[in-house]
């Protein structure tokens, strides 16, 4: 579904990402997993269009022009960012309506939302408060629904639990096996390996700009290396 | 008398809120200041006399004068904003103050430097209310003004192509990845920042039933001070802002004279701004994010 080859991603003089190769097969969660500076941000950003690049990503086959998101998205590829991402000086429907921007479907764009409605009940509860009202794990509901309301076939998640409650992170992570076993792609960058590991498919350990493990969530879950340096010294599953 | 002056006020504050409301469309999407807005203005206060003077009828004049800033403002949008787009914020700036001098310059050298006046019979009837004289000219202003502002709030507030503008107000990275095209929306605030001066042009030639080339310095300063005092992060203080410097303005002139309009005007922006930094309905100190 997407490959990556050769990814380099420079910030001005600084290699950032260092000629990654990625592979995401459709109804995959694959988790790309790494410490702070890894360089899995600024990977998933490029992905998603928001930032130029050398190498090349194809999607279904097409190669997607560097800093294109917004033909990204009509291509199925959606993206909630770091930090959530909502319009926090819009209402929580407005920024529901601005998840069917790119639609032609009026009408079951409408149908979609409603849907949404019915799926997080607080976010139909809230509707008419503006985004940057909501806690935390609304935000990060209602980035999620916004982000599904284009009708992706691809997500990109990048740190759904930061700064969440334990409980709202477990929440999360239920709610994205529940995106999976819906048909949907998952391409989840996080910190959180532990959890992360426990709903993946398959992994990405990234250090430094590079990919420097890779394979079945299982197996990076149980390998030593990986458990000291990322799941606190113990077998993780 | 207070309340003719308010009413006099009223109507001049009128055409800065629409100029101010230009200004800050654009702003807010790019944080750039158009400094030819301005001279935008003039050029539609130039193009709606052209059809006014030759007797043809105002809604006309509105529309030519409109449209033909709006054409302007793409143009200085493609020339002066878009290959200077990743330059530091002060470059564009600056060629949108050349586009402003080379307006001025078609604009003498089409019309001539002296001013323009209207034929005196044009729109003098009015009304009498209580104490309170309002002519018809006022009531075309205020009027065109209220449609105005209401119809851009609409689309601002009500239409994916509002949201669209409020999206990359607010966070451009985010827009763009909820589809938004971000040359196609700044597209959209130049041409709707345009419609609005060159309206607004048309209006202060009615008020004042004359118009010359430097105008738009004149008009397009107190545009900017109203776009401030509204406040640097609402672009809807200058609803409030707007009426309020013309209001002040017709005051001074009434009560304290003409010489001391400028000193009082720009005086109470510097007073507001060192009262509320944020402008009127600025938010916090902190907050310098979305405009629209």
């Amino acid at each position: 579904m997407l490959k990556v080859r050769g990814l380099e991603v420079f910030y001005g003089p600084i290699r950032a990402v260092r000629g990654i190769d990625l592979d995401i097969e459709a109804g995959e969660i694959i988790a790309l997993i790494g410490a702070n500076g890894a360089g899995k941000t600024t990977t998933v950003r490029a992905i998603a269009g928001l930032t130029p690049y050398k190498g090349s990503i194809s999607y279904d086959g097409k190669t997607l022009p560097p800093n294109s998101a917004e033909l990204n998205l009509r291509a199925g590829l959606a993206m909630v960012p770091e930090g959530r991402g909502i319009l926090g000086r819009m209402t929580v429907e407005d920024n529901l309506n601005m998840g069917t921007y790119c639609r032609k479907d009026h009408a079951a764009a409408a149908r979609d939302i409603a849907e949404m409605f019915e799926r997080f009940p607080i976010l139909k509860e809230r509707r008419q408060s503006l985004a940057n009202l909501l806690s935390g794990g609304e935000q990060q509901m209602l980035a999620i629904a916004r982000a599904l309301l284009s009708r992706p076939r691809l997500l990109l998640l990048d740190e759904p639990s930061l700064g969440l409650a334990p409980k709202t992170t477990t929440a999360v992570f239920e709610l994205i096996s529940s995106l999976r076993r819906d048909g949907l792609t998952v391409l989840l960058v996080e910190q959180k390996a532990r959890q992360t590991l426990k709903i993946a498919d398959r992994a990405y350990l990234l250090e430094t700009g590079r990919v420097v493990m890779s394979g079945p969530a299982q197996d990076l879950a149980n390998d030593s290396l990986m458990s000291q340096a990322f799941l606190g010294g113990a077998t993780a599953l | 008398m207070l309340l003719q002056q308010l009413v006099n006020g009223l109507t001049l504050g009128a055409v800065y809120t629409l100029v101010a409301l230009s200004f800050s469309l654009v702003m807010g999407i790019l944080s750039v200041l158009n400094i030819a807005i301005g001279e935008l203005f003039m050029l539609g206060g130039y193009l709606g006399f052209a059809i006014i003077a030759r007797g043809l009828p105002l809604p006309l004049a509105m529309a030519v004068a409109m449209l033909g800033a709006c054409v302007v403002a793409v143009i200085i949008q493609k020339i002066a904003y878009e290959p200077l787009r990743d330059a530091p914020l002060i470059t564009p700036m600056l060629s949108t103050l050349g586009f402003s001098i080379i307006l001025q310059n078609v604009v003498t050298n089409v019309w001539g430097s002296d001013p323009l006046q209207l034929p005196s019979e044009m729109f003098d009837g009015d009304f009498q209310i209580g104490p309170v004289r309002i002519g018809v000219m006022q009531i075309v202003v205020i009027g065109v003004t209220i449609i105005l502002v209401g119809a851009v709030a609409y689309l601002v507030q009500r239409t994916p192509a509002g949201r669209a503008l409020r999206a990359i107000a607010e966070n451009r990275d985010v827009a763009r990845l909820l589809g938004v095209s971000v040359s196609k929306t700044t597209f959209l605030a130049f041409a709707i920042s345009g419609l609005l001066a060159g309206a607004a042009g048309v209006l202060i030639s009615l008020h004042y039933a004359a118009i010359t080339p430097y105008i738009g310095v004149d008009i397009g300063l107190k545009a900017i001070a109203v776009m401030v005092i509204g406040g640097t992060t609402r672009v809807w203080g200058a609803l409030l802002a707007g009426p309020l410097i013309g209001i002040a303005e017709v005051l001074t002139i009434a009560y304290g004279g003409s010489q001391i309009r400028d000193l009082v005007v720009y005086g109470l922006m510097i007073l507001i701004l060192l009262l509320r930094p944020q402008g009127l309905l600025g938010g916090a100190r902190s907050d310098v994010g979305q405009r629209v």
